[in-house]
């Protein structure tokens, strides 16, 4: 082994995995993770003796993905990270790239493939320069060990700048290959950063902001780097003159809006986008005098019929997404087709859209937005109401399930919602990063899938964490599909369920308390508990969901008696809609209502009111007391 | 029955309302007289308690799934504000038949936004010159047939006795009867016949 600490301005021989983990050295690095696989792993096992000496950060975590998630809750702390992996283990850890080009970062991260053409020690001859593009996530290639020093350092400079993980893409060829390297200076050092997003709803990526944050990516990746996108059957009159390549179902929307628009056009619809049929898109390009692409988000097609065009048709025009005509981002429609149409085309549209937009979008308008909410009766809705309260200085880690709603107000428990598992991972990274309270929220489903090896990582690293696993006892936000920890099978028969509890402890949880978030005070108290305690503390808040006890009430012949607020004692606090946020309650002007209509009859925010104005009425079910849906 | 080249559906409403049962129904009924359609639907987190909506576009001229401004010809509204959002959609050729019973967004609750009335929903609606708007007691109807939860029928059933539907009332009852699951069938069925009353005819 080469010294990986040799003084700058020296040159010393290293290998290149050496001079990565140097080039990330110098860089500045705070932290790494990884899960070893050839040819990747000498990047570690250099780092890791360079951690020791420079009392930085390093760990071996339980698969990449936990590695990748590590890093990224150092890089969301403001610190700078890395993470590595052979090409097939960017598989594993792709769920949280492709979601962290959208989040960005506030520190930096490098993330290195580690491509291994010939299949020396793998499986496969997977080229990763394909998730560059898809995760639009910009990439250097080094060839030659010193390149493999200066672009690491490179791409953690570039990563800080642009806000956004760059990713290192080498071969087999380059990661042992051994060489002179001159090299600069070491500033990596260890450091406590801060998590701190740098808006509010920055490292959310529910509906609504990922779009945001999508067109937001689109923008920081047009000063880095290109994207392209992609498919054979013509239709339409031999003579026309316009052609429109498109696939998927843009092509319906083509069918749609030329019929409406009358225009003459052949239609070349790929169905196979990869390879892509060059001399059919050839021969179809020179059968037109202008191409026009239609294809939703990247423009992956255009790019490369631009480049079939350069051999078969050069002189022709191209137009979609790069010349303005088409949009470059969120769902097409009819519409958008017609538009793109008309802007090259100048064919009139048989619908005067700016006259419909004119007369009816101040109408539309009015309607104040009415974005996802937790269903009434929801369990989390009762822990996201204890967590506040409990814990509302800690930072919160999301996952993907209903309860990435709770980052909505009034809860605000969720500064993260990422991939499957992340928010465990993530707390992974922030909770050794900083010195802030961390709380990781997973539901029951998502724990079994990809939250474990994250819990399991956090325990064997000595983090000091909070985890709350949300069991609902069901997949409730696909519809209610079974998971292992029930007690039957996808096709309803009895099956073994896994014991959470049971798995929790055995993988070495210092603290663990089921609760029932119905009883508010108990999972009020468990959380503080938790919060208190050394290492890893795991709260499993257990409660049915309410689809699922209100449709078996409903099948035991059982009605669904509304609460009612007695108006004689509701003073119109406002707390009910303030702090517990059920869709059943209706703001009168000057007093609360419930409305029967959406009222599941749980009990659950009997609780809440200071005034006990919230009462039962005849028939009216206590789901706590009753021991429903538990 | 001639050949139908395009007719458009928008189902509107909150989350929990029973809407892509009311639309399948339709798409049911479509199947059943051998109509071609296509559906476009929203599913998982994004329709708990949030804006909903399906399209569903029937005939055989029919590609997208998405429907176009202003090709609308029935806007089914199982929620006024939600009615209201699809204003765009809205023509001479579209058909509202929409429930009177507003659910107000929470969030607009805590954000302290202002939530438009019935009659200023109506008005505006009114103002885009539907070719018919029904106003249906569908919270109300659906109570007297037995359960809250048969509103979206009840609409369903108003929806056919403004014949904007190109189905018959024997073709669209009989889908509701064939997807309604058992225990709600009878149910279902009054609720569709007393949402069919509650549209008087002619018009």
């Amino acid at each position: 082994m080469g010294d990986l600490l040799a003084p700058p301005n020296t040159l010393e021989v290293l290998l290149g995995n050496e001079a990565i983990a140097r080039g990330a050295l110098e860089g500045g690095l705070n932290v790494a993770a990884a899960y070893p696989g050839t040819p990747s792993t000498e990047i570690g096992e250099a780092l890791s003796v360079a951690a020791k000496k420079l009392g930085i950060y390093f760990e071996w975590s339980s698969n990449e993905k936990v590695a990748a998630e590590v890093a990224i809750g150092a890089a969301w702390s403001g610190l700078r990270s890395m993470t590595m992996m052979k090409h097939v283990g960017f598989n594993v850890a792709a769920d949280a790239i492709f979601t962290l080009t959208y989040a960005g970062l506030t520190g930096a991260m490098v993330i290195v493939s580690a491509d291994d053409p010939h299949c020396h020690s793998s499986q496969n001859e997977q080229d990763n320069r394909h998730y560059s593009e898809a995760a639009g996530l910009p990439m250097l290639e080094p060839s030659n060990v010193q390149e493999a020093k200066d672009f690491t350092k490179e791409a953690m400079e570039l990563s800080y700048r642009y806000k956004i993980p760059f990713m290192i893409r080498t071969t087999t060829r380059v990661n042992h290959q051994r060489g002179p390297v001159k090299l600069g200076e070491i500033t990596a050092k260890p450091s406590v950063g801060t998590f701190e997003p740098p808006e509010p709803d920055r490292y959310l990526q529910v509906g609504a902001i990922a779009r945001k944050h999508h067109i937001e990516l689109l923008k920081k990746l047009r000063d880095i780097q290109e994207i392209s996108g992609n498919y054979a059957r013509i239709e339409g009159p031999q003579d026309a003159e316009i052609g429109i390549v498109t696939s998927g179902v843009s092509y319906a929307h083509v069918k749609d809006a030329l019929r409406l628009s009358g225009l003459e056009a052949r239609v070349l619809k790929l169905g196979m986008t990869f390879p892509l049929p060059e001399r059919t898109i050839g021969d179809f390009l020179r059968s037109v005098n202008t191409a026009f692409i239609v294809e939703e988000l990247d423009p992956f097609l255009e790019l490369r019929i631009r480049a079939i065009a350069k051999d078969h048709a050069p002189d022709l025009e191209i137009l979609g997404k790069l010349t303005g005509h088409m949009p470059q981002f969120h769902e097409y429609t009819v519409r958008t087709v017609l538009e793109g149409l008309s802007k090259a085309f100048g064919v009139k549209s048989p619908i005067d859209f700016a006259e419909i937009d004119r007369r009816s979008l101040s109408i539309a308008s009015k309607v104040p937005p009415r974005p996802p909410i937790l269903c009434p009766a929801c369990p989390h809705r009762s822990a996201g109401y204890a967590l506040r309260r409990a814990a509302g200085r800690a930072v919160f880690m999301g996952d993907i399930g209903c309860y990435a709603l709770l980052f909505q107000p009034p809860f605000k428990v969720e500064h993260v919602t990422h991939a499957m598992g992340s928010s465990i991972g993530i707390a992974n990274g922030v909770s050794l990063s900083t010195h802030q309270d961390v709380i990781a929220l997973i539901g029951d489903s998502t724990f079994f899938h990809a939250g474990i090896p994250a819990l399991i990582n956090a325990v064997h690293n000595r983090r000091k964490m909070t985890v709350v696993i949300m069991d609902n006892r069901t997949t409730a936000m696909t519809g209610h599909q079974s998971h292992p920890g029930v007690p039957y099978d996808a096709i309803g028969r009895e099956a073994p369920s896994v014991d959470l509890e049971a798995l929790v402890k055995a993988i070495g949880a210092n603290y663990v308390k089921v609760v029932d978030p119905f009883d508010h005070k108990e999972t009020e108290k468990a959380f503080r508990e938790a919060l208190k305690s050394e290492g890893v503390s795991v709260v499993i808040t257990r409660r049915e969901c309410a689809l699922l006890t209100v449709r078996n009430l409903r099948a035991q012949g059982r009605r669904i008696i509304p609460y009612k607020v007695n108006p004689e004692r509701c003073t119109y606090c406002r707390v009910c809609i303030n702090t517990f946020a059920c869709p059943a309650f209706i703001d009168k002007g000057s007093s609360v209502e419930i409305d029967p209509a959406v009222c599941f009859g749980c009990g659950a925010c009997v609780q809440i009111c200071p005034y006990e104005a919230i009462e039962p009425q005849d028939g009216s079910l206590n789901w706590k007391e009753e021991g429903l849906g538990v | 029955m001639g050949e139908l080249r395009e007719f458009n559906v928008i189902v509107a409403g909150v989350g929990g309302q029973g809407i892509l049962f009311t639309t399948n129904v339709i798409a049911r009924a479509a199947l059943k007289v051998g109509m071609n359609f296509v559906q476009s639907e929203i599913h998982g987190l994004s329709q708990r308690y949030g804006s909903i909506r399906t399209e569903l576009r029937i005939g055989s001229d029919v590609h997208s799934p998405l429907i176009l401004e202003g090709t609308l010809d029935l806007l089914i509204g199982m929620e006024p504000l939600e009615t209201l959002r699809h204003a765009p959609y809205v023509s001479e050729r579209t058909t509202i038949v929409m429930s009177d019973h507003i659910i107000p967004p929470t969030a607009a609750y805590l954000s302290r936004s202002r939530i438009p009335s019935l009659e200023e929903i109506l008005e505006d609606l009114k103002s885009l010159r539907p070719k018919r708007l029904a106003v249906v007691d569908a919270y109300g109807l659906a109570e007297r047939a037995g359960d809250y939860i048969t509103a979206n029928v009840v609409i369903l059933g108003a929806a056919q006795a403004t014949e904007a539907l190109p189905f018959s009332n024997e073709v669209l009852r009989s889908a509701v009867d064939e997807l309604s699951p058992p225990r709600y069938r009878d149910l279902n069925l009054r609720a569709y016949d007393l949402g069919r009353e509650a549209v008087s005819l002619p018009r």
